[in-house]
């Protein structure tokens, strides 16, 4: 008869036993465990077979050569390849850093309250805004801030670095926009530049 | 001799090779790009096919991951193995491509009422694992995020902290999710024995 005491026995980390992947004093506990257990051998035993069946279900044909011809005919669509346009990158970073200054002193552009932001309403789901991120700004900072807007990005970096989100969900979508725009912002560790797009 | 070149000898590149491909690619080299996808388009696209079921839209997701690796290849740290790595691409990819298709793992709720009840004893449900299509079968009826955690565990052989990084949540989450995964199994699989009776 099964229960669910995971109390006293180590039914979480059984998975893992069985992987090869559990270590130190888990692995010795789960070990030690097993020698007085006939319940959790049979548990191991199940595991391991699991792991046998989910193996031999692999998938027989994969895209192969022909994905391959796919990707690299796409990557020499998106010329020039990441490194030629580094040096420059620099250059660029210090010219949108100047537009925005000039944009902020002269033109109150999309720093103010969020009320000259029009959505684009477009067919294809909800707002756009472009964002720039830090260069410095890790991929799991940019998956944070982006989740927390419920962005995607459709598009990507552009020539200087930014980056088209769209804004999913549902909702008015004028106030979704602003709600993002002003969380993106507040993110100045991973963000330089949000704005309408 | 690029590191594409190098790391396509023998076909068994390990953790530092693809490393090594990953600085290779970061730096504009299409060889690299190429043994990369050579390497681990196989795996990746086992992942993905396991969470889309559509061979089609599987290798569309293979191809948008690829081509996130060309362009972001630089912004891998080494603090994980440059497979989990692009597995979180993967986990994420398949995550937009299936709120886009507007079926997100819709079945979490019923697994995780599911699993409130006792799961079957394993010694009782051991030959219900030696009916690979059963298996399968049972397999397939997981929410997204239970198959997610399985096949990574077993497909893949990897740590929970390993899953928890790649599916970005709290290593109790992984390990929770496997539980209830398992105890879901066993009930399906139960019940489809005791249907072949």
């Amino acid at each position: 008869m099964n229960t669910r005491d995971t109390s006293s026995h180590p039914e979480d980390l059984l998975p893992w036993y069985v992987n090869g992947t559990l270590e130190g004093a888990e692995r010795e506990a789960v070990a030690r465990h097993l020698e007085t257990c006939p319940r959790c051998r049979d548990e191991v035993a199940w595991l391991a077979r699991l792991r046998e069946q989910v193996k031999e279900a692999a998938p027989g044909a994969t895209p192969g050569e022909l994905g391959l011809r796919r990707l690299l005919r796409e990557v020499e669509a998106e010329a020039p390849a990441p490194r030629r346009r580094e040096w420059w990158r620099p250059a660029l970073a210090a010219a949108v850093v100047v537009i925005v200054i000039q944009s902020v002193l002269l033109v109150r552009p999309w720093v103010d309250d969020g009320a000259g932001i029009v959505p684009l309403g477009g067919s294809r789901g909800g707002a756009v805004i472009q964002v720039e991120f830090r260069p410095q700004a890790t991929e799991a900072q940019i998956r944070e801030v982006l989740q927390a807007v419920e962005g995607t990005i459709v598009d990507g970096p552009g020539a200087l670095g930014v980056y088209r989100v769209r804004l999913e969900g549902e909702g008015d979508q004028r106030r979704r926009l602003e709600e993002a725009v002003a969380r993106l912002r507040a993110r100045g560790d991973v963000v330089i530049h949000v704005a309408a797009d | 001799m690029s590191a594409g070149d190098r790391a396509g000898e023998g076909g068994g590149a390990g953790v530092e090779s693809a490393e090594a491909l990953l600085a290779a690619i970061a730096g504009g080299d299409r060889g690299a790009l190429a043994s990369f996808y050579r390497l681990f388009h196989g795996r990746i696209y086992a992942f993905v096919l396991k969470r889309v079921a559509e061979p089609a839209l599987a290798a569309d997701i293979l191809n948008d991951v690829m081509l996130q690796v060309w362009r972001h290849a630089a912004r891998f740290e080494g603090r994980s193995s440059a497979m989990t790595w692009v597995l979180g691409i993967a986990h994420h990819k398949v995550g937009d491509a299936l709120r886009r298709r507007g079926r997100e793992a819709g079945h979490e709720e019923l697994d995780e009422h599911m699993a409130d009840e006792a799961a079957p004893a394993a010694f009782d449900l051991l030959s219900g694992l030696e009916d690979a299509g059963a298996v399968r079968r049972c397999l397939e009826r997981l929410s997204d995020a239970h198959r997610e955690v399985v096949h990574l565990a077993f497909f893949e052989d990897l740590s929970y902290p390993e899953i928890a990084r790649i599916v970005d949540c709290p290593l109790g989450t992984v390990k929770t999710r496997m539980m209830h995964a398992k105890n879901a199994l066993k009930r399906c699989l139960q019940g489809l024995l005791e249907g072949g009776r």
